[in-house]
């Protein structure tokens, strides 16, 4: 089943699928690292599949009952990844495209979990999946205001 | 009376400088400020009060004896003043012209909250032209030769300055130049209007006389090694700069018409494309051409399409107070008819049926919500998108080190954005005999920058060679 046409139907589901992009996102960038030439870009990478791996921690914790550390609150989206050429991957890839990847990546998930939300009529589910994708919002904002502040200075 | 006395005592009215009206600069390269007269240096020194405790000294990264040349220029010794001056820069004519002054020594000016801060880089700036008025320049005695022998990678600002400082510590000295003339970015990026390339060249053969070597066309990392190098030399620096143009990763960035900063200014400076076919490497004449950025490279590469007859306009993603070029800078290009469009992103390129850029898609925007730094950020607007038609676009969003050094220097660490990492404190990298610095370490940043970085790794350089017997 592709993901556009996934259904989740339990609250558990849905942590267990947002654990298991978590893993795979992490798995993605701890590979990246393997591969790419220069070390400071390994390092880049190692550090983004941390990141990954505390977001996955996190939601290990809120299927464990702290429902509470997810929130429904709007999340600033400076839309920067929207209007980026795809990076194709390489062992060349720079810290620009690093954060490219990484922003696009963060805004597929967060159209993935809105997405989700529509197509279910369970008052609980869809907040949870809102929630989710408001989590990955944050995420990718922390990528865009980094490519923002050094990138885009325009100086 | 009191009033009289009081002005008198502190006199707050700053000095223009003479330039070129704009309805007649706009149509040539020459340089837009003329200069201090004597008479308008010796009034504007004559301003500065002497301060016991001067805040100016410390906020130069070279640390001139600021209170000092003006002190001497008001007296009318500009022999005196420009002796000062040198024994902290080696590059005055340069810095008077691009260093942002007001964001340095002049703005800590005890005068700058009533606007009257002394113009410090104006009276520099007047130092060095008059000095090189005289014909003859001054040469220091030079020490006797140490018989080390460093090698420089990299005629800019920061390679000149290691060159200069080790030169008078009795060391030989070799600069090795990729382009075919001393100077980076002083003579590939920065326009005539605004350093005229004789200054350049006169602080160049300066060096010379001084007896440092220089190699053009010479690119390290290719030609040669630094570790080939460093079986001849005792030492080497890295000074190549930040050469590798940053584009926006939107779609049609490889259209023809579409040009990195670097380019379409090497063209024009560099190869002097303005004045073909004297110069035998012709620009293209361009009718629309929109820049994107608004730093000092994206303010030269806007006036420069006006002075070759285009509409010229600035396409810049913030409002006009965020604009990081200098505002005399942004100022001018007011005056000389750039047009500026603020608030607004570049979405995409548009090409005709030979490839050529015909058009461009943006998108206005607004400030947002302060985020948790508090700054507001700007963000798109939809359904805001708007074609302009142009025939070029430069791009002069920023640029990185060029990663050919980091690539074949084994050991050498770089940082993830490029640069070579090094000490603060002495220039030193991860590899011994190995220093570097200016924009290779800092990424772009201002002329002056580069040259306090030179200075201080020409110092850890000679402590170096000079402790150690043989490097």
């Amino acid at each position: 089943m592709t993901e556009k046409h996934m259904k989740l139907n339990s609250v558990e589901e849905i942590l267990d699928y947002a654990i298991k992009k978590e893993e795979e996102a992490a798995r993605f960038y701890a590979d990246l690292a393997d591969r790419v030439e220069q070390k400071a870009m390994g390092d880049v990478f190692r550090d983004f599949s941390k990141e990954e791996q505390e977001h996955k921690r996190k939601l290990l914790t809120v299927k464990s009952g702290s429902a509470a550390m997810l929130s429904m609150d709007r999340v600033l989206d400076l839309k920067i990844g929207d209007y980026l050429v795809d990076i194709t991957l390489s062992p060349h890839l720079d810290y620009k495209q690093a954060l490219i990847i990484a922003m696009k990546a963060e805004k597929a998930a967060f159209r993935l979990y809105h997405n989700l939300a529509a197509t279910t009529d369970d008052e609980n589910l869809r907040a949870l999946l809102l929630m989710l994708a408001q989590e990955e919002a944050r995420h990718k904002l922390r990528f865009e205001i980094e490519y923002e502040d050094y990138y885009l200075r325009e100086n | 009376m009191s009033e009289v006395v009081k002005k008198k005592k502190y006199d707050l009215d700053r000095r223009d400088m003479p330039k070129q009206p704009p309805e007649v600069r706009r149509f040539n390269f020459d340089e837009v400020a003329l200069g201090y007269t004597p008479e308008l240096a010796v009034e504007e020194a004559k301003r500065c009060i002497q301060c016991k405790r001067p805040t100016c000294i410390g906020n130069c990264p070279v640390e001139i004896n600021i209170p000092g040349f003006l002190n001497r220029v008001a007296d009318g010794d500009f022999a005196g003043g420009i002796r000062i001056l040198k024994e902290k820069n080696c590059l005055p004519a340069i810095c008077g012209r691009v260093c942002p002054q007001e964001e340095q020594c002049e703005k800590t000016c005890i005068f700058r909250k009533k606007g009257g801060q002394i113009a410090i880089g104006r009276v520099e700036r007047f130092l060095a032209d008059w000095e090189a008025q005289q014909g003859e320049l001054e040469m220091p005695e030079l020490p006797r030769k140490t018989g080390y022998k460093v090698a420089i990678v990299g005629g800019g600002p920061s390679g000149l300055t290691v060159a200069g400082d080790l030169i008078k510590m009795g060391h030989e000295v070799t600069v090795f130049e990729a382009l075919h003339k001393m100077g980076g970015v002083l003579v590939y990026g920065i326009p005539e209007f605004r350093l005229p390339k004789v200054i350049v060249n006169r602080e160049v053969e300066y060096l010379q006389m001084l007896g440092v070597e220089l190699v053009t066309d010479f690119v390290v990392g290719r030609t040669r090694t630094i570790d080939s190098l460093l079986d001849e030399y005792d030492a080497v620096f890295v000074g190549s700069g930040a050469g590798l143009p940053w584009f926006m990763d939107i779609p049609g960035e490889n259209l023809n018409g579409v040009y990195s900063a670097n380019e379409y200014l090497t063209r024009l400076n560099l190869m002097k494309g303005f004045l073909f076919p004297k110069y035998h490497t012709p620009v293209k004449r361009h009718r629309k051409v929109a820049v994107v950025g608004g730093g000092n490279v994206a303010m030269d590469c806007a006036r420069s399409a006006l002075r070759l007859g285009a509409e010229s306009r600035i396409v810049y993603r913030r409002s006009r107070e965020e604009l990081p070029a200098r505002l005399e800078e942004i100022e001018n290009a007011e005056e000389e008819g750039v047009i500026f469009d603020f608030l607004t992103l570049p979405l995409r390129y548009i090409g005709d049926e030979n490839g050529w850029v015909k058009a461009m898609e943006c998108q206005k925007m607004e400030l947002g919500e302060p985020d948790a730094s508090g700054r507001r950020r700007p963000v798109p607007i939809e359904g805001s998108e708007t074609i302009y038609e142009v025939d070029a676009v430069v791009c002069a969003i920023g640029n990185s080190p060029n990663p050919l050094i980091g690539a074949t220097t084994p050991g050498l660490i770089i940082g993830k954005k490029g640069n070579i990492e090094a000490n603060e404190e002495t220039g030193a990298t991860s590899r011994e005999k190995i220093w570097a610095g200016g924009d290779v370490v800092t990424g772009a940043a201002t002329v002056i920058l580069a040259m306090g970085a030179g200075r201080i790794a020409a110092r850890s350089i000679h402590e170096y060679l000079t402790s150690n017997g043989s490097a």
